[in-house]
């Protein structure tokens, strides 16, 4: 999948953007607070109606304006998608091929680009939700089945929850819930023990590269096991919910283990280990989408430069398949600095505008 | 602009409160109403009025009515042994449309939804399960939409229904997911009554 041109108008400190990448790799450069991020997030919040930084859109406008509008020309193997994103005064519209989306949540699947960004270390050292909305991210945008059963499953469990909430709680309520609380469950514990057992060979051989041999796993830590009948478990924990008062066991309560070495990477990991371990994941989901989609996403790197060393840069770029599009910001404005050993198309980002250089 | 007065304002306003009608629509049909002649806009209002004023609902299955018992709930040749739950009176006119059902109908007004508040008192549940001792009902089909609410509805009348004397079943769902049986066209409803299996 190659990102032909992206245009966006009213999006952060931007001013009106014309950007089209080269097909192999294409530096933004530009000093810090010039724009650069907000490019590549325009670029992610049109394939997934979601920022990485931020989940109040009002933040994405830019000062004085009051919405903006961002499109993007994709080219696939086998077709072309132009994506539409839209946001005024909290109406948020969506378009595919010039064709409006009925919910919002249908964006995804259509583009798929991968982000790595500085924030990704909260993969290995935020919270448990953290890496659930990892999953949940990148299992929704390759399969429908799972965005519907994440979305079903949501919902029901909302539900659950503020039955748990009222003062008096009959049993006969709360089991109302629990079969379609169960289909959708099981429904997210076997696709995302299918996702993380592929994910984990993969990023185990990306961070073997780029860290001289190290050992990296990730492993599915589900709050249930696999295979387990969730409208049984739900039953026999209700008890203890409504002393709890919310739903205490199921897949909203999964997480992913990260160990380096045999160590838990979160606790005992250094800062270049954690940063190369979440790194790792985004690769890794790279290969995995690649595997089932049959193309690469547009991968985009934010400040890889600094996040890694000189020689983790270069064992980077030599796993990185040429053939994936790859945009890369850095600080570096001088056009000769290029340590990657590939050619480059190259932009400069000033105060919210960007040429070729 | 014309758009501007208050009067019209209230207008396009009550036309927005419909199902279905955005904003551009309900103009549309402001304006509508307003070139007409005089004598079509009088029977719009005169016949919202007239229809409002004499229909009800029936006090014992709770459907639209302009007389009461409604014509169903009075109609001897109606099987009194079988009664389907809908949630609204539109699922009921759908089910009835297509002309095979002869059971009685239940119209709950509504599906459990906590998250609303809305629980088995305000579906007014304990009349529905003293209707159906009195009327000796045998089988009771729940047509709740194919929502996480109406599913959740079917599994607690089930629940609390299913028995000796009882039989619970639920309409089968060729009616599409999220959808409501008013959208549902004559053949799915029939396959769907005729397709219904037990909670
Ligand atoms: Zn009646």
């Amino acid at each position: 999948m190659h990102l032909r041109r992206l245009q966006c108008d009213g999006f952060r400190c931007l001013k009106a953007i014309d950007f089209s990448p080269g097909d192999g790799l294409t530096f933004l450069r530009g000093k810090n607070a010039q724009g650069k991020t907000s490019v590549l997030e325009s670029i992610l919040y049109a394939a997934t109606s979601k920022s990485h930084r931020t989940n109040t859109e009002r933040d994405l406008v830019g000062k004085d304006g009051d919405g903006f509008r961002i499109a993007v020309d994709t080219q696939g193997l086998e077709r072309s998608v132009k994506l539409e994103a839209f946001w005024r005064q909290g109406i948020k519209r969506f378009k595919v091929n010039g064709v409006a989306l009925e919910r919002v949540s249908d964006i995804l699947g259509h583009v798929s680009i991968i982000l790595f960004s500085p924030e990704d270390t909260a993969l290995v050292r935020g919270g448990a939700s953290v890496r659930r909305a990892f999953m949940d991210m990148e299992l929704s945008q390759l399969s429908p089945v799972y965005l519907n059963a994440l979305q079903d499953y949501r919902k029901a469990l909302r539900q659950r929850n503020e039955l748990l909430r009222q003062p008096r709680v009959s049993r006969d309520l709360l089991e109302a819930w629990d079969p379609q609380l169960a289909r959708a469950g099981s429904e997210l514990i076997t696709q995302r023990a299918a996702y993380l057992e592929e994910l984990s060979e993969l990023a185990q051989e990306a961070y073997r590269t780029l860290s001289d041999g190290e050992a990296l796993r990730a492993a599915y830590k589900p709050d249930v096991e696999p295979g387990e009948d969730l409208d049984d478990l739900f039953r026999q924990s209700a008890d203890n919910d409504i002393r709890r008062r919310q739903t205490t066991r199921g897949p909203h309560r999964d997480d992913i283990t990260l160990t380096i070495e045999g160590q838990p990477a979160r606790s005992h990991g250094s800062q270049g280990q954690q940063k190369t371990a979440a790194l790792c994941l985004r690769l890794a989901d790279l290969e995995l989408v690649k595997r089932r989609n049959g193309e690469y996403p547009v991968l985009m790197l934010d400040e890889v430069f600094s996040e890694l060393d000189a020689e983790r840069v270069r064992r980077l770029f030599e796993y990185i398949d040429p053939e994936v599009q790859c945009i890369v910001t850095t600080t570096e404005t001088n056009p000769a600095w290029n340590p990657t050993g590939r050619h480059a198309t190259q932009f400069l980002m000033e105060a919210g505008q960007l040429r070729p250089i | 602009m014309v758009l501007d007065a208050p009067s019209v304002q209230r207008l396009v306003e009550a036309f927005r409160r419909l199902p279905g009608i955005g904003k551009r629509t309900a103009e549309r049909l402001a304006l509508h109403v307003l070139t007409a002649p005089a004598d079509e806009a009088v029977l719009l209002s005169e016949s919202v009025k007239e229809a409002r004023a004499a229909i009800t609902t029936c006090s014992r299955c709770g459907n639209l009515t302009d007389i009461n018992p409604c014509a169903i709930c009075s109609d001897d040749r109606r099987d009194a042994k079988t009664l389907c739950i809908v949630e609204r009176p539109a699922g009921a006119m759908a089910i009835e449309k297509g002309g095979t059902y002869k059971g009685r109908y239940h119209v709950l007004h509504g599906v459990l939804n906590p998250l609303e508040g809305i629980g088995p008192s305000e579906l007014r549940l304990d009349r529905l399960y003293k209707r159906i001792q009195d009327e000796g009902v045998r089988e009771v089909i729940v047509a709740t939409n194919a929502t996480a609410e109406g599913e959740a509805t079917a599994m607690y009348l089930s629940g609390q229904l299913d028995g000796d004397d009882v039989k619970v079943t639920r309409i089968a769902h060729g009616v599409p997911m999220g959808g409501g049986l008013e959208f549902a066209d004559d053949a799915t409803l029939t396959h769907a009554l005729q397709g219904r299996r037990s909670v």
